[in-house]
């Protein structure tokens, strides 16, 4: 079971990173994540979510969606699936399901326009 | 207010290029959000300042909560006057470090002031003078690495402080009706740029995560400008956008997808990034996009009027109405008829209806009566809410003062908000 996206459906408001956050720090940033939106080429309005868990990483890319093993995201440039302003991720938790504080997805739960889901 | 706030208030003298933090407290004893923002206008009023600020929940999961503002004494009518920080501007100004920024007096030089991490820094812009919004904002991001940095940057209009002026939010312009992006080009402020990588403790969070929650999972999860034009004339701009829609974006923490991305350079449906660099516009304003579809533009080229608006730092909505009347296809003349707008206060909603102007910004009664428009508008400040979010019956402000308590253990009521502008 993990956390899929569909990126289409993404509409960019973050509220996915807040929830994550909120269950990692019990506070609201954008830093701490395991779950981040790239959004680096914003003239493009290209956008997708990336889900980092302890094996990959889940690239919601709008022209598709793809999992990508860990440290492979580095070797990729911009626009290739995060890109550099994907390479915080790296150093965060991996996505636990929420599991840890015995509640659903939060990022699930949150998400406005139903584009996360679990499988 | 420890709770909700993240750092001291930054004071910046422009005639001098320092800086200076000072606590919040004192501010804030005034009232959460736009409260404390009047009350540092106040303070520092015979500096001709402008505040740059956020609401109570910006930055966190309420609903809408992406507002902060920017305030200042408005060219248009020598009061002071509120313009909105919205998309994700007005969550890194909160997390910035800094609860609230005011910028005293003018620099001698072009300058732009980089807030990140608490720390501040007045920077040369020299190389900026001249730029476009566009270009301002890819100069910035490409100076500090970093292309999530938030830039409140003015364009060629701007720095001639014409009255049409208005700050833009990176690439896209603003809701900034009442010229204080020509108060930027009189101060010689090129550029506020924003990254936020702090942290907000609420005071109860728990309860406040839990209550915020069922705000979202109750609010409406809309696309396009439908819902925040009811009631307006349909949602026929929709319609008019659709052949041209790549995609549907929200404000930071909006469950309401209001803005869309319509291409014109390149098919709508180009998913991948390999396209062309400036494929087209994120169209953020109903308004705008209301008066020219009312005056019989085509959407494309509305998109490409809305792109050198916000490429010149021209008020879209006051640029629209006056585009309106003479509806153009050819770039090269809709360039060159938006270099020679002039300007007007007369630009609120395009319902032909005598248009009001007060501190939030041009606005025509009935359609949004005034005092319910004040409301939205003062709580949507105070509480860093979306008021068009407000408007259009996205969430209630009764329930929103339910948060008060738990995310900073202050009690607010709706006459209270009320209070605090009286």
């Amino acid at each position: 079971m993990r956390v899929k996206v569909k990126p289409l459906e993404c509409t960019g408001c973050a509220l996915c990173e807040l929830a994550c956050g909120y269950h990692w720090d019990e506070a609201f940033s954008l830093i701490s994540s395991s779950i981040m939106l790239y959004r680096a080429e914003e003239k493009k309005d290209y956008m997708g979510v990336i889900v980092k868990t302890e094996e990959d990483l889940f690239l919601g890319k709008p022209e598709g969606p793809e999992a990508v093993k860990l440290g492979e995201l580095q070797q990729r440039g911009a626009g290739s699936g995060g890109g550099a302003s994907a390479k915080p991720i790296l150093i965060r938790e991996a996505c636990d399901l929420c599991e840890s504080a015995g509640l659903e997805p939060q990022c699930v739960a949150i998400c406005p326009q139903n584009a996360l889901y679990l499988e | 207010m420890d709770a909700m706030y993240y750092g001291d208030v930054l004071l910046v003298d422009l005639s001098t290029g320092k800086t200076e933090q000072v606590p919040f407290d004192e501010a804030d004893e005034a009232g959460p959000g736009l409260a404390a923002g009047l009350a540092l206008y106040e303070k520092y009023s015979g500096d001709d300042p402008l505040v740059f600020g956020s609401g109570l929940f910006t930055g966190t999961p309420v609903p809408g909560a992406c507002l902060g503002f920017v305030l200042g004494k408005s060219p248009l009518t020598g009061e002071a006057a509120v313009s909105p920080l919205s998309m994700y501007a007005g969550a890194e100004m909160k997390l910035s470090g800094f609860s609230a920024v005011v910028v005293r007096g003018s620099s001698a030089k072009p300058v732009y002031l980089w807030l990140h991490d608490g720390v501040a820094d007045v920077l040369d812009a020299s190389g900026l003078k001249g730029m476009d919004t566009w270009q301002t904002t890819d100069a910035i991001r490409k100076e500090m690495g970093e292309s999530l940095i938030q830039v409140i940057s003015i364009g060629p209009a701007g720095e001639a402080t014409r009255d049409l002026a208005a700050y833009s939010i990176n690439y896209w312009g603003s809701g900034d009706s009442s010229a204080l992006g020509s108060v930027m080009g009189a101060k010689n402020l090129k550029a506020v740029a924003l990254r936020g990588l702090g942290m907000l403790d609420a005071e109860e969070p728990g309860e406040f995560y839990e209550k915020a929650l069922e705000l979202m999972s109750a609010a409406p999860a809309e696309r396009g400008f439908k819902a925040v034009c009811s009631g307006l004339g349909g949602d026929d701009v929709d319609a008019w956008l659709e052949p041209l829609v790549h995609r549907y974006r929200s404000c930071f923490a909006c469950p309401t997808a209001c803005s869309t991305f319509v291409k014109y350079n390149e098919a709508p449906d180009v998913m991948s990034p390999d396209g062309v660099e400036e494929p087209g516009m994120l169209v953020i304003s109903a308004a705008a996009a209301f008066w020219l579809w009312q005056g019989g533009w085509g959407a494309e080229a509305a998109g490409r009027a809305m792109e050198s608006m916000a490429r010149e730092g021209i008020d879209l909505v006051r640029g629209a109405r006056e585009l309106s009347a003479s509806p153009l296809s050819d770039p090269g003349e809709i360039a060159s008829a938006v270099g020679g707008l002039e300007g007007t206060m007369e630009a609120g909603w395009p319902a032909g209806e005598q248009v009001s102007y007060d501190a939030f910004g041009p606005w025509v009664p009935p359609l949004a009566a005034s005092e319910k428009w004040l409301a939205a508008n003062r709580a949507g400040y105070v509480l860093g809410v979306c008021p068009a979010l407000l408007l259009a019956g996205g969430v209630d402000v009764d329930s929103l003062l339910g948060l008060c308590g738990p995310a900073a253990g202050v009690e607010l009521d709706a006459s209270g908000i009320e209070s605090l502008f009286t």
